[in-house]
C-alpha cells in the first residue's frame, strides 16, 4: 500500500511517514501544496493524508484540484475543529477528517479503514480459501496456522486479496508497494512472488504472463 | 404582566387623563345646565308673583309670551298706572327698573303712593287684597294649562290664608319677612344686571324640594306666594345627564381607541427593538433593527444599537478567531511531540532514533513557549494588568541596543542595517519598545531579500517620536495590508510559521505602540518593500 502524506511542518511530517514506514505502507512525503498535487496526480497512491494550512497551494485547493482527475481516498489532517470546517472537508471530496492533534493508533487504523472501504472491504478480515488475512493486525493464516511474512510480502498478499478476481499489473504492484525512493529492480516483484507461493501454496497466486497476477 | 407594558401603562394614563377631562367637563355642563333651568323656574315663580302682585293689569300681557316684557321693573313699561298708591309714585316718564323705577333714593315704605301727583288716595287694603287674589287667580289659572302645577296662596299679615290655589299642596309655611336673600347688589328680582329693586318691592324666592316658590310682602305685611313643583326640570335634567354620561362615554371610547392606535404605533419600533435584542441575546449576532423610515428618536436610538451590535459582533468574531487561531498554533507542534513519542516507543530503537525524536520534540515545545509567552504578553498588554514602566531614556540608544541583537540574524543572511539616529528623549518602557525595535527588525530581515539592506532611523519631530523602519524586500500586498496588525494573520500562510514565527509579533508590537500612547502604522509596495512608523509622543 502507497500513502502520500502532505505536511509543511517538517518534524510532523517526519514522524507520520516514519510511523507509516513501519506499518508496512510505501510512503512519500510532500512539504507543500504544489508538490503534494504533483505527486497525487502522478503517482498512484491508496491513500492521501492532508494537512489544511499549506503554503503555495492550501489543502482544499488541492484536494478540488485532485478531485477533478482522481478519487484517490484522502484523509485530511487539520488543527481545526469547528464542525464547519469538518463538513467542509467531507463536502470538498475528503474521505475522513483527523483533527490535530491525534493519536498515532488512530491515524494508522483510520488509513486501514480508508484502504478497506476504497476496496470496498466491510471487515478487516479477508478469506480466501485456507488463507485468511487480517489487514488490522496484518496477520496471514494458512488453515488456523499463523504465517510469517515480511513487510513486503504482506503488502503484496494484501493488496492483491483486497482487488482479488481482478487482474493486478506489474506496473500496479510496484507503483503501490514501492515508494519513489525504492530501488524497482524488475525481478524484485518475482522474489517476493515466489517466496509467497512457498509460504501460502504455489496456487494462491496464479501468474498472466505478461499482464500480472491475480489472487481467486 | 401585561399591564407593566409600556402601550397598556400608556392607555392607563390616558383614559385616567380622558376619564378626569371628560368627568369635569360633564359635570360642569350639567352643572349649568342644572343652574340655568332652574334659575328659568325661579324667574317664572318670581314673574307670576310679580304678575300677582301687580293688580289691574290686563292678562293677556302675560299670556303667550314666555318671558313678560317688564322684566327689570314690577311696574312695568308705559301704561296707566292703576294703583299709583302700591307701586311706583314716579308713574309719569316711568322709570326702568327696580320694583316701580329702581334709580330713585329710597323711598321711605310708608310713604307708597309718593308725592308724585301730588295727591295721596286712600290705603284701600281690602281692594288690593281682592285685586292680588284675583291676579293670581288668573295668572295661576292660565300657566296652569295644560297641566295643573302652578299654585299660589295669600297670606294676610297675621298668618292666616286669604286665599290660595286649589292645587297648592297643604302646610306650606308662610314666609317669614326677611328671611329670603334680598337679591345680589346690581341685579333686580330676575338676577339680571340692573338697579336692585326698591326696598318693599322685593319679590324672594325659596326651594323648597321639589317645588320652587316665590313670594312677595306687600308693604301691608301680607304675603302672596306663588310655586310649582320642580319635577319637569328634574326630568330635563336627568335626561340630559344621561345624554352627557352617554356623549362622554361614547368619546371616551374614541379617545381610548385613538389612543391604543397612537400607543401602537408609537410602541412598534420599541418592539421591533426588543425583538432583534432578543434574536442577538439568543446568539444571533448578525441581526440589524431596521431603521429604514424612522428619522426619529427611535430611529436614532436603533442606529445607535445597530452600530453597539456590529462592535460587539466584530468584538466576538475577532475574539472566536482569536481562540481558534491560538489552538490551532498550538496544536500543531503537540501533534509533532505525540507522534513522535508513540513512534519512538513503539518499539525499541536505536539511541540516534530517540535522539532524533528528542530533539523533534524540544523543537516543538520550544516553539510552544514562544507562542505561549506571545499570547500572555497580549492578554497582559490587553487587560492593561502590568502598568508601562514610565522613564526618560533616549530613543536612539534603544534602537542601537535593538540593531546589535539583530546583527548576528542580519548577517546570516547577508543583510546591511543602516542606522541614521539623532538622540530622542522620550518617556515609557524602554524595555518594551527596545522588544517593538527588535520585532520590526526580525521582520525586516525575515522579509527581505538576501544581500538586502534595512533603514533604520529615530529623530523627533513637533513633540513627536519618529521611529522607521524600512526594507527593501519582498513587501506586502495591497491586499493584506489592512490585516498584517491582527492577531496570527499570515500574508503567505505558512511560510512564517516555518520560520517559527508566530504571527502575533506586529500585533504585539501595536499593542506596546498603542499602550504608550503611539501609533504604529505600515507603508508598503508589492516587490518593493516595506516601512514600518512608529509615532510617540513626547511629553
Amino acid at each position: 500500500m502507497r500513502v502520500l502524506v502532505v505536511e509543511d511542518e517538517p518534524d510532523l511530517l517526519a514522524s507520520v511517514v516514519n510511523a507509516l514506514r513501519e506499518d508496512g505502507y510505501a510512503v512519500d512525503g510532500a512539504v507543500d501544496g504544489e508538490e503534494g498535487l504533483y505527486k497525487a496526480e502522478n503517482y498512484e497512491y491508496d491513500a492521501i493524508l492532508l494537512d489544511i494550512m499549506l503554503p503555495k497551494i492550501d489543502g482544499w485547493e488541492l484536494l478540488r484540484r485532485l478531485r477533478l482527475r482522481k478519487k484517490t481516498p484522502v484523509l485530511m489532517l487539520t488543527a481545526r475543529d469547528a464542525i464547519r470546517d469538518r463538513v467542509r472537508g467531507l463536502d470538498s471530496g475528503a474521505d475522513d477528517y483527523l483533527v490535530k492533534p491525534f493519536d498515532v493508533d488512530e491515524l494508522l487504523a483510520r488509513v486501514r479503514a480508508l484502504i478497506r472501504r476504497s476496496a470496498s472491504e466491510a471487515t478487516s478480515r479477508i478469506e480466501l480459501g485456507e488463507v485468511a488475512i487480517d489487514t488490522a493486525t496484518r496477520a496471514v493464516t494458512r488453515n488456523g496456522e499463523p504465517l510469517m511474512l515480511t513487510a513486503r510480502e504482506y503488502s503484496l498478499v494484501e493488496y492483491l486479496a483486497l482487488h482479488r478476481g481482478k487482474l493486478v499489473t506489474r506496473t500496479t504492484l510496484y507503483e503501490h508497494l514501492f515508494n519513489e525512493d525504492d530501488d524497482t529492480l524488475s525481478n524484485l516483484l518475482d522474489v517476493h512472488v515466489s517466496n509467497i507461493r512457498k509460504k501460502l501454496g504455489h496456487d494462491f497466486i496464479s501468474t498472466r504472463r505478461g499482464h500480472g497476477y491475480c489472487v481467486e | 404582566m401585561i399591564f407593566n407594558s409600556i402601550r397598556w401603562r400608556m392607555q392607563l394614563w390616558h383614559g385616567l387623563i380622558l376619564v378626569l377631562v371628560l368627568g369635569s367637563f360633564g359635570l360642569s355642563a350639567y352643572q349649568l345646565a342644572r343652574k340655568d333651568k332652574l334659575r328659568q323656574a325661579e324667574e317664572e315663580v318670581k314673574l307670576c308673583v310679580a304678575e300677582a302682585a301687580r293688580p289691574g293689569l290686563p292678562p293677556d300681557r302675560f299670556r303667550g309670551a314666555g318671558r313678560p316684557e317688564p322684566l327689570d321693573g314690577f311696574g312695568g313699561g308705559n301704561r296707566p298706572e292703576p294703583n299709583p298708591d302700591h307701586f311706583g309714585e314716579g308713574s309719569g316718564p316711568e322709570p326702568p327698573g327696580g320694583f316701580g323705577g329702581g334709580d330713585r333714593p329710597e323711598p321711605p315704605p310708608e310713604r307708597f303712593g309718593g308725592g308724585g301727583r301730588g295727591k295721596k288716595p286712600p290705603f284701600e287694603r281690602g281692594f288690593f287684597r281682592e285685586q292680588i287674589s284675583t291676579n293670581a287667580l288668573r295668572v295661576v289659572a292660565s300657566k296652569n294649562n295644560p297641566t295643573p302645577a302652578y299654585y299660589f296662596i295669600f297670606w294676610k299679615e297675621d298668618g292666616a290664608v286669604l286665599a290660595s290655589s286649589t292645587n297648592a299642596p297643604p302646610g306650606i309655611p308662610r314666609p317669614t319677612p326677611l328671611l329670603g336673600a334680598r337679591p345680589e347688589p346690581g341685579r333686580n328680582n330676575w338676577g339680571h344686571a340692573g338697579p336692585p329693586p326698591a326696598k318693599g318691592f322685593e319679590v324672594y324666592s325659596r326651594t323648597r324640594a321639589p317645588l320652587q316658590e316665590a313670594y312677595h310682602f306687600t308693604p301691608g305685611g301680607d304675603c302672596i306666594l306663588v310655586g310649582r313643583p320642580l319635577q319637569p326640570e328634574y326630568a330635563a335634567l336627568r335626561q340630559r345627564a344621561l345624554w352627557l354620561v352617554a356623549a362622554g362615554g361614547a368619546v371616551l371610547m374614541c379617545g381610548l381607541a385613538g389612543g391604543m392606535w397612537v400607543a401602537t404605533r408609537a410602541i412598534r419600533p420599541i418592539e421591533d427593538i426588543s425583538a432583534t435584542a432578543v434574536k442577538i441575546a439568543a446568539g444571533d449576532l448578525s441581526q440589524r433593527i431596521d431603521t429604514a423610515g424612522t428619522d426619529n428618536e427611535l430611529g436614532h436610538l436603533a442606529a445607535l444599537l445597530n452600530a453597539t451590535f456590529a462592535r460587539l459582533e466584530t468584538a466576538f468574531s475577532q475574539q472566536a478567531r482569536f481562540t481558534s487561531d491560538a489552538s490551532h498554533e498550538l496544536r500543531t507542534p503537540v501533534t509533532v511531540i505525540l507522534t513522535q513519542t508513540q513512534t519512538a516507543l513503539s518499539r525499541e530503537r536505536p539511541a540516534a532514533d530517540y535522539r532524533g525524536a528528542l530533539e523533534a520534540c524540544q523543537r516543538a515545545a520550544q516553539r510552544m513557549r514562544k507562542l505561549i509567552e506571545s499570547l500572555l504578553e497580549l492578554a497582559r498588554l490587553d487587560a492593561g494588568q502590568e502598568p508601562l514602566k514610565q522613564e526618560r531614556f533616549d530613543l536612539s540608544r534603544v534602537v542601537r541596543d535593538g540593531v546589535e541583537l539583530v546583527r548576528p540574524l542580519a548577517a546570516e543572511h547577508g543583510i546591511t542595517i543602516q542606522c541614521g539616529l539623532a538622540p530622542v528623549e522620550c518617556l515609557g518602557d524602554s524595555e518594551r519598545l527596545g522588544q517593538v525595535v527588535v520585532n520590526l527588525l526580525s521582520n525586516a530581515i525575515q522579509f527581505n531579500r538576501d544581500q538586502g539592506e534595512i533603514l533604520i532611523s529615530a529623530a523627533s519631530h513637533e513633540r513627536t517620536a519618529v521611529l522607521t523602519v524600512a526594507d527593501h524586500g519582498l513587501g506586502i500586498p495591497a491586499a493584506d495590508l489592512p490585516h498584517i496588525f491582527e492577531r496570527f494573520y499570515r500574508v503567505d500562510k505558512s511560510r512564517s510559521r516555518l520560520q517559527g514565527r508566530s504571527g502575533l509579533g506586529l500585533a504585539i508590537c501595536k499593542a506596546i505602540v498603542e499602550a504608550h500612547g503611539g501609533s504604529l502604522e505600515v507603508a508598503s509596495q508589492e516587490g518593493q518593500g516595506s516601512t514600518f512608523t512608529v509615532k510617540l509622543p513626547i511629553p
